[in-house]
């Protein structure tokens, strides 16, 4: 397969607003759609790869992609363009859309109702995608433990972030290097 | 006053959330809600469907709370602040990540960062599916999501849509 970087910073930001203005249900299937089949930035594996890694830095998966392949491409510039392309027409979008709905949800409960039915359904897909991702780790019993303790403080006890992460990362580490993951 | 605070959480925020915004939800909703007071839980649930629901990267959810605490400037602020951070660590590690791809350190991040994942999207959307006191309805519609996308592969969007008809339906 032949890819090609873009060749000016404006193809990166049209490559990138398009992404954003499409992600209807989710960016990542739209990143790999432009980036991949349609402009030919990239080939399948160096994207895997790239994703990948963003997984696993804190922040937005994508948001971190954009600037990973922005920096790759034309630098500083390139990582600016392409993070604003990205995020230009979504962030009006759901803006336009809050207000608009603050304006009705002030008088109308049925609407209301339907969009805290939304969020539950949304809180349902978030259970479902932990499940998912869950089932496969939960053959070993350390990381069964990890995530119901996990679970317990930040889910049930309401502890902080700021306190559970840095424990649990470093128990999960600890639990890595001894292979019991 | 409240601008730099809110810059200053989500800078914070922005580093610790590994796994992206899914992660950090149940503390967003501790700190916005149960600390500071700068919304109910069922205005957080409200935002977090708006969010959901709108094209685009879920990182918008914190544009929303910027929003509702400090309009346009609080918008733009907390995106800002909650992607700055970690563009930043990405700018530096990517090319590092790649020299030390056969080291066994990278390897055991990788897998003890998907156990804490797991547990805190577990934790979001319980934490979501319970704003205020547990409600049957909200958990029955979350579960009957949960059901539904682990057993068809329908586009996520179909869900929303029909958690908000019965929402509708049994909320109002």
């Amino acid at each position: 397969m032949n890819v090609a970087p873009p060749k000016t910073l404006g193809e990166l930001f049209l490559g990138f607003l398009s992404i954003g203005a499409r992600s209807f249900g989710g960016v990542m299937p739209w990143a790999h759609r432009v980036m991949v089949e349609e402009r030919r930035w990239v080939t399948e594996a160096d994207f895997a790869e790239t994703i990948g890694l963003c997984q696993f830095l804190p922040g937005p998966n994508i948001g971190n992609a954009s600037v990973v392949y922005g920096k790759r491409w034309f630098g500083l510039a390139g990582a600016l363009v392409a993070f604003l392309g990205l995020f230009a027409l979504p962030f009006v979008w759901v803006l336009a859309l809050f207000a608009l709905y603050a304006d009705f949800a002030a008088t109308n409960a049925t609407l209301r109702a339907v969009v805290t039915g939304v969020g539950a359904a949304g809180a349902g897909l978030f259970i479902g995608t932990a499940i998912k991702l869950g089932r496969v780790l939960v053959r070993r019993p350390a990381a069964l433990v990890l995530i119901t303790a996990c679970f317990l403080a930040a889910g049930i006890g309401r502890a902080s972030l700021f306190l559970v992460l840095p424990i649990s990362f470093a128990c999960a580490l600890f639990a890595a290097r001894r292979d019991w993951l | 006053m409240t601008l730099l605070e809110l810059s200053l959480y989500f800078m914070l925020l922005s580093l610790i959330s590994v796994g992206g915004m899914p992660s950090v939800l149940p503390e967003l909703q501790r700190y916005a809600v149960d600390v500071k007071g700068w919304m109910s839980p069922e205005d957080f649930i409200q935002i977090f469907a708006v969010g959901q629901a709108a094209p685009g990267p879920n990182v918008l959810i914190a544009s929303l709370v910027g929003w509702k605490v400090a309009g346009l400037p609080g918008a733009l602020l907390a995106l800002a602040s909650m992607c700055g951070p970690a563009a930043v660590l990405a700018w530096w590690v990517a090319e590092a990540w790649e020299r030390f791809k056969d080291s066994p350190w990278r390897r055991a991040i990788q897998r003890a960062i998907a156990p804490v994942v797991v547990a805190l999207i577990l934790s979001g959307g319980v934490i979501l599916a319970t704003p205020g006191a547990p409600d049957w309805r909200l958990w029955a519609i979350a579960a009957a999501t949960a059901i539904g996308m682990l057993t068809s592969k329908v586009n996520p969007l179909w869900f929303l849509a029909a958690g908000g008809a019965i929402g509708g339906f049994l909320l109002a």
